[in-house]
């Protein structure tokens, strides 16, 4: 289609044949040119795996960028696959292969995976020479497409059961997926950001009280840190193993471009601070909870409510796992390396800051680093400013085809229904509904207080409610009096409907230094209970994920 | 000492709390306050014990307060303590009965000495036993009120940052409305006026209660504040500083055409 | 008229060991306290500090999410918590407008301290109780 191109017009071509839906939820932002290198092959290949592993009945979820923006559609399977595939969806529920799948993974798979990224890590990319650091890179992406693969392989693993829980107890109750997913608590300490390594952090720290004094002093985040590490005894070292573990980590998100945790030491601390400081009211309350869900499942399908709960929560866990001991470690490895490249080309002018290598495709990389050509300084930085100017609300919630209506799963055999339609629950409260993706799930208020922070939804009213909060929460509510000051030693960000920016609200969550936005209108209507949502404080914006 | 003065004469806060006693500053300093008394912690103690005599002075010294009265504690800690009081207890009164007098500050009492409060102090390391001032003072049925803090929370800037709205300035503490916001620089200019979505209102009743009220339509999103009374509160902020110092977090109400300081404390953080 | 009335406190099992006298000397140290139907009056796990002795409505007393009994006039809770400050162990919650008696730890201790006798026969109650305890744990006797 011809047009004109100006500086505002972007157009946005289908990829190929079938319908486009636009992931704004894990890809908020343009990407970099390197990740759209490596990722729709590296993870549309785990896709066709796991669809395999499973008897679904499609071949894949396949990637591609338009413009910098992640659009997925699903890739069909073949017509003489299909005899094959009903009869592998016949032995998934009755032979629980997700179990097998956790096993391997736990096993195997995360096991090497961090044996690899601590190889990885090991090495100082300072240090080597313009050849070698290129090997390196090389080394580090080869590392990155594997982990994305495994990423997606695990992906039914982790989301099967609980669609298969979500869709029976949905149907059982009337209760929704969000209110549902309220039952997993305390299945998955990763997702919570826990570890053994978090776990010695908080046991060794507890007991060492020049620690804590560092811990909680107002001294400059980066010096605290090293000077955390720098202790001697169990403190230090356990310091020391958690940064190991998280430090390349990117503290959200999955792209090169995402800093890691020890480039953000403010945030670090604070996180770390809130685990030690913190109090859990976890376990007993989700206990409570699930008794009053229990309660409400017809008594002839309470056992099976039992079974359903159960194997969700065992590969809960995995949800997260399988991203953070895989890509996500990898790409922060990547980012890692490519900063030391991009710190050694600044030297020698051929990029205008260290960090504008990230805009490069890895071939790009190569030939700026060995002086034999590449884009320019100024095109590197014109990407970055591409990157940063654009957000996903304004691409095309689908291109290509227009989106069909799911098909009718009534028509199948039973196990595989039941596989298609847990699958697709577990999918939509991934993806959520992509036409109403943008507005539905994005909310705007005041930028009260700054910092970005993800995690669970809790709607709470008032006093009466509080005790329904535990650690790390997103409290979500129409407005806050003094009586919310006791819970904010447990809360990771305030979302109100009311006030200003010298509103209670406003101010404690800046005195707390927690991620603020206030004056929403309505986050009380559009988030519900136990919904992910994304909390920026800088732009005043509250991302409902999940 | 069992003692209950006017608000001009509380200046202990030992005895009678920060609450009374920054009110008790204000009115020395000749800064318009709402008309009250204080109340010291033994006295409070003595009306939560049934003492008849104590509950016969605080009635005395209130009745000729013009009523609705608002009766709020005034903690005599740190303000850590008043963090701890699960909800700051307000009561209002119309007519100052014994009854009526004895069960707010009653209440007030037991606030402090609640289940929480205990154990938020034994956790915070504070082992002594808790008491509690309290004010009671008239309530002004105001016009337009809300806060104004003498720099900019966000930036730290040279500048007033003022959040107003119709009715008590709870709409805007408590963060009920989307308030009306307006900065103004030191010399006084205007810099901004951001209407809010002010749909409620706050509004003391005839029985001694408050009650939310809905806001005219065409009232909710018109600025409730006009140049004239910014240029009062702009002389309000610089009298705040010459008298208490910079970085003021100030609450006002503009009532029967006269501005009026309710509450006037240090920003306690600014920025992140 | 201040302090709770002493025939509702002697029934009271901590105060059981106490004459007359003591128990007036307790009775003056508790105030009044009122709560709306509806209004918790001790939550389940957070800290107690306070003893409630009802003078009249009803409340109901919840473990978990479970109601297990009521509470009338007469009836009182919180005992414990007037000596370790404990976490309290049921949520207890108004169904009607609730008059109280309460004492909280902090009027309580030093009348303790000051009071030798009192101390000792609080001891003699509490050991008693736990007697009680151990017994009801022990297996049933054969015969």
């Amino acid at each position: 289609m011809a047009g004109s191109d100006t500086a505002a017009e972007v157009h946005f071509d289908s990829p190929g044949p079938g319908t486009w839906e636009l992931d704004p939820v894990h890809f908020p932002r343009p990407v970099t040119r390197y990740w759209t290198e490596i990722h729709p092959e590296a993870a549309g290949r785990g896709t066709r795996e796991f669809a395999q592993y499973y008897g679904m009945l499609f071949g894949g979820l396949e990637m591609a960028y338009v413009n910098g923006f992640c659009y997925h559609t699903l890739a069909p399977v073949a017509e003489e696959e299909i005899p094959q595939r009903f009869q592998r969806a016949e032995e998934v529920f009755q032979g629980k292969l997700w179990r097998e799948q956790l096993r391997e993974w736990d096993d195997v798979c995360k096991p090497s995976s961090i044996a690899t990224h601590r190889d990885i890590q090991a090495i100082d990319p300072d240090a080597l020479s313009d050849q070698a650091l290129v090997d390196y890179l090389i080394r580090c992406r080869d590392h990155h497409a594997a982990m994305l693969t495994q990423h997606m392989r695990f992906t039914a693993a982790a989301m099967l059961p609980t669609g298969d829980f979500l869709a029976h107890v949905g149907a059982w109750t009337g209760l929704s997926p969000a209110e549902l997913l309220g039952l997993m608590r305390g299945a998955a300490s990763v997702s919570a950001g826990g570890s053994d390594e978090l776990e010695r952090l908080i046991t060794t720290i507890a007991q060492d009280s020049s620690a804590r004094e560092l811990l909680n002093s107002e001294d400059d985040p980066a010096q605290v840190l090293a000077a955390l590490r720098a202790l001697g005894g169990d403190a230090g070292s356990a310091v020391s193993g958690y940064l190991d573990l998280i430090g390349y980590r990117p503290l959200d998100g999955f792209d090169i471009s995402e800093p890691s945790a020890l480039e953000l030491p403010d945030v670090l601390i604070r996180a770390i601070r809130v685990a030690v400081n913190g109090r859990d009211l976890g376990t007993s309350e989700t206990e409570d909870r699930i008794a009053d869900v229990r309660n409400q499942v017809p008594e002839q399908h309470r056992s099976e409510f039992d079974e359903l709960l159960g194997e969700a929560r065992l590969t809960y866990r995995l949800r997260d796992e399988r991203g953070v001991y895989s890509d996500i470690w990898a790409s922060g490895l990547m980012r890692r390396a490519v900063l030391s490249a991009g710190r050694r080309l600044e030297s020698r002018g051929a990029v205008h800051a260290a960090a504008h290598l990230i805009d490069a495709g890895f071939e790009e990389m190569r030939s700026l680093l060995l002086g034999s050509g590449g884009p320019s300084a100024d095109e590197l930085e014109a990407r970055l400013e591409y990157r940063e100017t654009h957000r996903a609300k304004d691409a095309p919630a689908v291109i290509g085809e227009p989106a069909a209506p799911p098909p009718d799963p009534s028509g199948l055999p039973p196990a595989v229904a039941r596989l298609m339609i847990a699958t697709g629950i577990a999918m939509g409260s991934v993806f959520g509904s992509s036409e109403q993706q943008h507005e539905a799930d994005l909310l705007r208020g005041l930028a009260a207080s700054r910092g970005l922070y993800e995690g669970p939804a809790r709607r709470v009213s008032g006093p009466s409610e509080f005790h329904r909060i535990v650690q790390g929460d997103v409290l979500v509510t129409e407005a806050t009096t003094e009586a919310f000051n006791i819970l904010l030693p447990l809360l990771g960000a305030i979302v109100t409907d009311n006030g200003g920016l010298l509103s209670h609200s406003a101010i404690v969550a800046r005195e707390y230094g927690i991620p603020g936005v206030v004056g929403t209108r309505d986050a009380t209507e559009r988030i519900a209970d136990g919904m992910r949502v994304r909390v920026d404080g800088d732009a005043g914006e509250v991302s409902v994920l999940a | 000492m069992k003692e209950v003065v006017p608000l001009a004469k509380a200046s202990d806060t030992a005895i009678f709390g920060s609450k009374a006693v920054g009110l008790g500053d204000a009115a020395r300093k000749g800064l318009s306050v709402p008309p009250g008394v204080a109340l010291s912690g033994s006295i409070v103690e003595a009306v939560a014990s049934g003492e008849e005599d104590a509950i016969e002075r605080v009635v005395e010294s209130v009745r000729p307060l013009p009523a609705p009265l608002a009766v709020r504690s005034s903690a005599v800690d740190e303000d850590g303590a008043e963090a701890s009081f699960a909800g700051q207890h307000l009561t209002l009164l119309n007519v100052p009965s014994v009854a009526e007098v004895s069960s707010a500050v009653r209440d007030i009492w037991w606030s402090a000495n609640s289940d929480s409060a205990i154990t938020y102090r034994q956790r915070v390391g504070l082992f002594t036993r808790p008491s509690v001032g309290v004010v009671v003072q008239t309530l002004l049925d105001s016009d337009v009120a809300g806060v104004m803090f003498t720099l900019n929370p966000m930036n730290g800037a040279d500048e007033c940052m003022i959040e107003a709205s119709w009715g008590l300035g709870e709409a805007v503490v408590a963060g009920l409305v989307i308030p009306d916001h307006y900065r103004i620089d030191r010399s006084g200019q205007v810099l901004e006026r951001t209407p809010g979505l002010k749909k409620r209102a706050v509004r003391p009743l005839a029985t001694g209660d408050t009650v939310e009220e809905e806001v005219p339509p065409d009232l909710v999103e018109q600025l409730c504040l006009d140049d004239d009374q910014l240029a009062e509160l702009h002389r309000l902020a610089l009298r705040c500083e010459e008298v208490y110092g910079p970085a003021r977090d100030i609450e006002w109400a503009f009532a029967g055409g006269s501005l009026y300081l309710l509450q006037c404390r240090a920003v306690t953080r600014v920025g992140n | 008229m201040a302090g709770a009335p002493v025939e509702a406190l002697q029934r009271v099992p901590l105060f059981a060991e106490l004459d007359r006298h003591e128990v007036e000397q307790i009775a003056r140290l508790f105030k009044e306290r009122r709560f709306a139907k509806g209004e918790t009056v001790v939550r389940e796990g957070s800290g107690g500090a306070a003893f409630f002795l009802i003078d009249s409505g009803e409340a109901t007393v919840s473990v978990g999410a479970a109601p297990r009994t009521t509470l009338g006039p007469g009836d009182y809770f919180g005992e414990i918590a007037l000596i370790d400050e404990g976490t309290r162990s049921a949520t207890i919650t108004a169904v009607s407008e609730l008059a109280c008696y309460g004492l909280t730890l902090w009027d309580f201790r030093p009348l303790v301290e000051e009071n030798g006798a009192i101390g000792w026969k609080l001891l003699q109650s509490m050991v008693k109780k736990l007697r009680e305890a151990e017994q009801g744990h022990r297996p049933a006797a054969s015969t």
